[in-house]
C-alpha cells in the first residue's frame, strides 16, 4: 500500500525501553539471592535477562520495519502452525510439564510454550478477520458467531494444558478486539453472562482451581498451602510503605517469596521502592496504554487499528491480572507481568510485538 | 482506505478509559495495602521472619519450712546434633545408638536429616556417665548440651504430696502440679530474623529476653517430722505387712501439715514402675472409710459443748449391748464395762456409753456439730484429689444411724478431715483450713511473693469445753485404750479407732482400719499426728495395739525435735502386769557402796572404777527408766 512512512511513535519506545530497564534492576535485585544459592553467581538470571532483553530490543527494531500487512498476509498459515503447536504440546513426550502443565515444547533453553504464539497469532488473525467482515459483525451468525467460536476452539486447547492465565488473557484480548470492531453491545451481555458461566463452570471442573479462588479470598485459612503465594507476596508489599526499604533492601527475597523474579517481581518492587516506585511503574503501563489506543486511533486502516489494539489489551490486561494477583485482588493464575519478569520468551514475544505496534504507528495519520 | 467507522473510534475511546480506569483501581489497592494493612502485614511478616530460641527457666525448688530442699534440679546433659558437621553418619548413628540405646536407623535419619539442627529424643536429660562417654569419642557435629532435670533428693520421701514433674520440667502430679504456674517461670528467648533457609539476616538487630527463673515454694512440711513419720511407717510396713498405711502430723493452731505420708509409696523419679492408683492416689487426702471410735471425740465435743454430760459426775451402766430402734447394737467389750463414769466410757470407748450421748444431743444437734467440724465436705487442702466422705442424709437418720454415727460407724470421712475436726476439737475449738504451701519465693532477690497464712474457718467449740477434751483424751492415753501411745512427760492425749470396711455392701471379717489420733502436750497442743493402718497381719486388729505405738513413736520423737520442753504435771500411766514398771533415777551421787545396798529400788546396777563413794552416775537422776533398768555408776576415792 503506498502511504507515506513517518517516524515511530517515540514515546512508546521510549516508555517500552523505561520499563525495560526498571525490569533488569529489579531481576537483579529479586533474583540475586537465589541466584547465590542456587548456582553461585548472583548474576545468573540478570546476566539471561539482559541477553533476552539485547535480542528483544533488536527483534523489536526489525519488526518496526517490517510492514503489519505482512502478518496479514501470513496470519492464517501463522494460526494453522500454532494450532499444530498447541495440539502437539498435548502428547506426552513432545510436551513437557513445569509446574502442573504441560506447556513446553522444544528442547532445555530452546524450548517454548505455543499458548504464548498463539496469543499473538490469534491477535493477527482476528484482526484481518474482523477487518474484512466489520459490516458484517453486528450479525450475530455470520460475524460474532464465527469470531467466537476460533477463540474458543483455541481457549479449550490452551485450558487443555491447562494454562488459565494464557488462556484468559487471550480471550481477554480478542473480546477487547471484538468489542471495538463494533458488535453489538447486547450480544456482549449475553456474551458476557455466557462466559460468566463458563468461567464458573471451569473453576468447579478443576478442584484446584477453586482453593486458588477461596486462597485468595481469605489466604490465611491455608497459609502454607494455597494461600502460601498471597501471603508472601503481601508480606513483601505491606512492609514497603510509601517509599519502600530501599533499593536491594527486601526480605522477602531471602527464600520466602518463591521464585521472586517472575511472576512476583512486582511484590518485590513494591516492597524495594514502596508505593511511589509501584504507581511509578503502573504509570508507565497506564502511558503505554495511552499510545496503543493513540496508534490504534491514528492507523490508516482497520486492519492496523485492531492489530494495535490487540498489541495493547494484551500487554494491559496481562499487567492488570498481574498486579492484581500479586496485591490480592485475584486468584493466583500464574502470569508475567509484560516487561519485568525474568523470562526470555514472555520478554523478546512482547517487545516483537512493541514492534509491530511502533510499525503501525509509522503509518499514523496524526 | 481510512477509518471513517465513529463505533470504532467510540469504542476504542471506551477501551482507554476502562483500561485506565482498572489501572487506578490496581493503584488504589495497591495503596490500600501498603498504608492500610502496612501494620499488621509487617508484625506478620516480622513473626514470620524472627526465629526465637528459647531459654529455659529453672524450675522453682520446693523446700520444707525450714529450708531443706525437697525437690530441687540436677544438671542432666542433653544431645544436639548439628547434621551439615556430622563426617560419617554410618559410624556417627552407630556410636550413638549404642551409647543410648536407640534405634541405629533412627539415629542415621536423624542425623543426616536436613535441619541446622536436630534434638536427639533418646538424648535428653542423660546421665553424666553416658555424657561422659560420648565425649570422649568426639563425634563431630554431635553437643552435648546443659539443660537440666527435676530432682526428689529424698527419693520415695513425701512422694505422694510432692508429686513429680515430666521431662520438659513439667509438673504432672502433687504439688509440681498445683504449684505449676509458679514453679514452671517462664521461657527467656533470643529472637533474631532470618531468611528462609535459617540463615540469619544480620541487618536486622536481635531482640534478647532473659527467661524468668521460677518461684522458689516453701511448704508448712518439717522435713525433721516427716523424716520420723516415713521411718515409723517402714517399720509398720515391714512388722505388719498392711495393705496400706496413712499418716498425717498437723500444727492444730494454724491448720500446717507438718507430715503427711502413705503405703504404698513410689519414688517421683520412677512413678512409672508402679500401677497409676498408687502414685495418683495421695491417701490421706483421698480415702474414705469408716473412721471408728476416733469419731468419739465429736460426739464427746458435742455433748459438752451442749453440757449434756459431766464427764466426772454422770454415771453410765454398760451391760454390753443396748436395743435401739429394734436392733440390738453390742459393744466391743464381751460383757460391757458395768458402771462406769461417762470419763470412763471415754477412756474404755464404750459403745453404749456414746450412744447414749448421742440420743442426749439428738439428731439435728450431733448432726450439726459434724457438719460444723467439717465432715461431709472439702477441707478445702492446696492438694489435688481430695474426697468428700459421706454422712446419713438428714431425712433418713432414725435412732439406728444416730446411734451408729454416735460411735463412729455409718459415716465415711477422710483421714485429713478427721485431723482437722480433732485439731478444731483441742485447739480451743477453731477449725482451720489445712494447707501445705507456706510461702513462694523469688530465688533472685529471696522477695516473698506469696505468704499463706491459718484460715480459720469457724469457731466450733468453747474454749472450756475444749479443755475438758483435751483432759478426757489425755486420759485415755494415760488410763484408758490409747496406753500405747503414751510418752512420758509430754501429756499425750488421743483416741484409738477400729473401723471394719465395706465391701459388695457388707462389712469385712477380720479386716479392719486400726487407726489413733493423738496431740501433745495436752496443756498446749502442738501437734496432732493419726495413723491408720489397713488390714495389718499378723496381730490383733485393734486400734490400741497396731496404731497407737506408731503415734506414740512419732510423738515422742517429734516432740524434742520440735524442741518442745517436757511436762511436769501429766496424768500418771495407769500400770498393768504387762506395763513395765518405770521409776524415778534417784540421785545417787556422793552415796558410800554401804549404802546403796540399802536402798529400797529394782535396779541393776554396771560398777566401773574402785573406790568408796559414786562420784557419777549414767544417766542423770530425774530421769524414769524401766525396773529392771541398768544404770551405770563410776566409783572413786572421795569427793574433793
Amino acid at each position: 500500500m503506498p502511504l507515506k512512512k513517518s517516524n515511530p511513535d517515540f514515546i512508546l519506545i521510549i516508555v517500552t525501553l523505561g520499563l525495560l530497564a526498571v525490569g533488569l534492576i529489579m531481576v537483579y535485585s529479586a533474583s540475586a539471592i537465589w541466584a547465590d544459592y542456587k548456582f553461585n553467581d548472583s548474576f545468573f538470571f540478570a546476566k539471561r535477562q539482559i541477553l533476552f532483553a539485547g535480542v528483544g530490543i533488536l527483534a523489536m527494531f526489525f519488526i518496526m520495519n517490517v510492514d503489519y500487512w505482512t502478518w496479514r498476509t501470513w496470519s492464517k498459515i501463522i494460526l494453522i502452525v500454532c494450532f499444530v503447536l498447541l495440539i502437539a504440546v498435548l502428547i506426552p513426550g513432545v510436551g513437557m510439564v513445569r509446574n502442573g502443565s504441560r506447556s513446553w515444547i522444544g528442547v532445555g533453553a530452546f524450548s517454548i510454550q505455543p499458548s504464548e504464539f498463539m496469543k499473538l497469532a490469534m491477535i493477527a488473525f482476528l484482526a484481518k478477520f474482523l477487518s474484512e467482515r466489520q459490516k458484517y459483525i453486528t450479525s450475530f451468525k455470520s460475524g460474532l458467531l464465527p469470531a467466537l467460536s476460533l477463540v474458543f476452539v483455541a481457549f479449550g486447547f490452551i485450558m487443555l494444558q491447562p494454562d488459565l492465565g494464557t488462556g484468559t488473557v487471550m480471550t481477554g484480548t480478542c473480546i477487547v478486539m471484538i468489542f471495538v470492531s463494533g458488535a453489538r453491545i447486547s450480544h456482549f451481555s449475553w456474551l458476557g453472562l455466557m462466559g460468566v458461566a463458563g468461567f464458573v463452570g471451569l473453576i468447579l471442573s478443576a478442584p484446584y482451581r477453586i482453593k486458588r479462588i477461596t486462597s485468595f479470598l481469605d489466604p490465611w485459612q491455608d497459609p502454607l498451602g494455597s494461600g502460601f503465594q498471597i501471603i508472601q507476596s503481601l508480606y513483601a508489599i505491606g512492609p514497603g510503605g510509601l517509599f519502600g526499604l530501599g533499593l536491594g533492601q527486601s526480605r522477602q527475597k531471602f527464600f520466602y517469596l518463591p521464585e521472586p523474579q517472575t511472576d512476583f517481581i512486582f511484590a518485590i518492587l513494591s516492597e524495594e521502592l514502596g508505593f511511589i516506585g509501584g504507581s511509578f511503574v503502573i504509570l508507565l503501563f497506564a502511558l503505554l496504554l495511552w499510545r496503543g489506543i493513540r496508534i490504534s486511533l491514528g492507523a490508516p486502516d482497520l486492519y492496523g487499528s485492531f492489530l494495535a489494539v490487540g498489541i495493547i489489551a494484551m500487554v494491559a490486561i496481562q499487567v492488570m491480572i498481574n498486579i492484581g494477583v500479586v496485591t490480592g485482588l485475584m486468584p493466583v493464575t500464574g502470569i508475567t507481568l509484560p516487561f519485568l519478569s525474568y523470562g526470555g520468551s514472555s520478554l523478546t514475544l512482547m517487545l516483537m510485538a512493541i514492534g509491530v505496534l511502533l510499525n503501525i504507528s509509522r503509518y499514523s495519520r496524526y | 482506505m481510512r477509518v471513517s467507522n465513529v463505533t470504532v473510534r467510540k469504542r476504542l475511546a471506551i477501551a482507554l478509559i476502562a483500561g485506565l480506569l482498572i489501572f487506578l483501581i490496581i493503584d488504589v489497592r495497591l495503596g490500600y495495602v501498603q498504608f492500610f494493612l502496612g501494620n499488621s502485614l509487617t508484625e506478620r511478616a516480622k513473626d514470620s521472619w524472627s526465629r526465637n530460641l528459647p531459654f529455659e527457666p529453672k524450675r522453682g525448688e520446693i523446700l520444707d519450712r525450714n529450708g531443706v530442699a525437697l525437690a530441687t534440679n540436677i544438671s542432666a546433659p542433653t544431645i544436639y546434633a548439628v547434621p551439615r558437621q556430622v563426617k560419617d553418619p554410618a559410624d556417627t548413628s552407630e556410636k550413638l545408638a549404642s551409647i543410648l540405646k536407640m534405634d541405629r536407623q533412627k539415629a542415621y535419619q536423624l542425623i543426616t536429616s536436613r535441619q541446622s539442627m536436630v534434638k536427639i529424643p533418646e538424648g535428653r536429660k542423660i546421665s553424666h556417665e553416658k555424657a561422659k562417654e560420648l565425649r570422649a569419642l568426639g563425634l563431630k557435629g554431635i553437643y552435648i548440651a546443659e539443660d537440666s532435670k527435676r530432682h526428689y533428693p529424698f527419693g520415695k520421701y513425701l512422694s505422694h504430696v510432692l508429686g513429680f514433674a515430666g521431662i520438659d520440667n513439667q509438673g504432672l502430679m502433687g504439688i509440681e502440679l498445683s504449684y505449676d504456674k509458679e514453679l514452671k517461670g517462664s521461657k527467656g528467648y533470643v529472637k533474631f530474623y532470618a531468611d528462609a533457609k535459617g540463615k540469619r539476616m544480620e541487618k536486622m538487630a536481635d531482640d534478647y529476653k532473659a527467661p524468668d527463673d521460677g518461684l522458689d515454694l516453701k511448704l508448712t512440711i518439717d522435713s525433721k517430722i516427716q523424716t520420723i513419720v516415713e521411718r515409723e511407717l517402714d517399720n509398720a510396713e515391714a512388722a505388719y505387712n498392711p495393705d496400706g498405711i496413712v499418716a498425717i502430723a498437723m500444727d492444730p493452731k494454724t491448720g500446717e501439715i507438718l507430715a503427711m505420708s502413705s503405703r504404698p509409696t513410689f519414688d517421683p523419679a520412677k512413678f512409672r514402675d508402679v500401677p497409676q492408683e498408687i502414685y495418683n492416689r495421695n491417701l490421706p487426702v483421698w480415702s474414705t472409710y469408716e473412721p471408728g471410735s476416733t469419731f468419739k471425740i465429736i460426739t464427746l465435743a458435742a455433748a459438752l459443748e451442749e453440757k449434756k454430760v459431766d464427764l466426772l459426775h454422770d454415771q453410765f451402766y454398760d451391760s454390753g449391748s443396748v436395743e435401739v430402734g429394734g436392733a440390738r447394737l453390742h459393744c466391743w467389750k464381751h460383757g460391757g464395762h458395768g458402771s462406769e463414769s461417762f470419763l470412763e466410757v471415754v477412756q474404755n470407748s464404750c459403745n453404749p456409753g456414746f450412744i447414749e450421748l448421742g440420743e442426749r444431743l439428738g439428731k439435728n444437734k450431733l448432726f450439726s456439730y459434724i457438719k460444723n467440724f467439717g465432715f461431709g465436705e472439702k477441707t478445702g487442702i492446696d492438694l489435688q484429689g481430695e474426697g468428700r466422705g459421706i454422712l446419713f442424709n438428714l431425712d433418713r437418720v432414725g435412732p439406728v444411724e444416730q446411734a451408729t454415727t454416735a460411735f463412729g460407724q455409718g459415716v465415711s470421712v477422710t483421714p485429713i478431715q478427721q485431723v482437722a475436726a480433732v485439731s478444731a476439737a483441742v485447739n480451743g475449738g477453731t477449725l482451720y483450713t489445712p494447707y501445705i504451701a507456706k510461702e513462694l519465693t523469688d530465688p533472685k532477690t529471696g522477695e516473698v511473693i506469696m505468704r499463706k497464712t491459718p484460715s480459720a474457718k469457724r469457731k466450733v467449740i468453747s474454749e472450756e469445753t475444749s479443755k475438758q477434751i483435751r483432759g478426757a483424751l489425755e486420759s485415755v492415753v494415760a488410763q484408758g485404750t490409747g496406753g500405747k501411745a503414751f510418752v512420758e512427760s509430754y501429756r499425750v492425749g488421743g483416741k484409738t479407732g477400729t473401723a471394719q470396711k465395706v465391701k459388695n455392701g457388707r462389712y469385712m471379717e477380720g479386716n479392719y482400719i486400726v487407726s489413733f489420733i493423738g496431740f501433745a502436750p495436752a496443756d498446749d497442743p502442738q501437734i496432732v499426728v493419726y495413723t491408720a493402718v489397713d488390714n495389718p497381719k499378723g496381730t490383733v486388729q485393734f486400734g490400741g495395739t497396731v496404731a497407737a505405738p506408731i503415734v506414740g513413736k512419732i510423738m515422742n520423737d517429734s516432740l524434742r525435735a520440735m524442741g518442745v520442753p517436757p511436762r511436769k504435771n501429766q496424768i500418771e500411766k495407769k500400770t498393768n502386769w504387762l506395763d513395765p514398771v518405770m521409776i524415778e533415777i534417784p540421785d545417787l551421787k556422793g552415796m558410800t557402796v554401804k549404802e546403796l545396798q540399802t536402798q529400797p529400788f529394782n535396779i541393776n546396777l554396771d560398777v566401773a572404777g574402785k573406790g568408796d563413794l559414786v562420784v557419777k552416775q549414767s544417766p542423770p537422776p530425774g530421769i524414769k527408766v524401766k525396773e529392771g533398768s541398768t544404770i551405770r555408776i563410776y566409783l572413786g576415792e572421795k569427793a574433793e
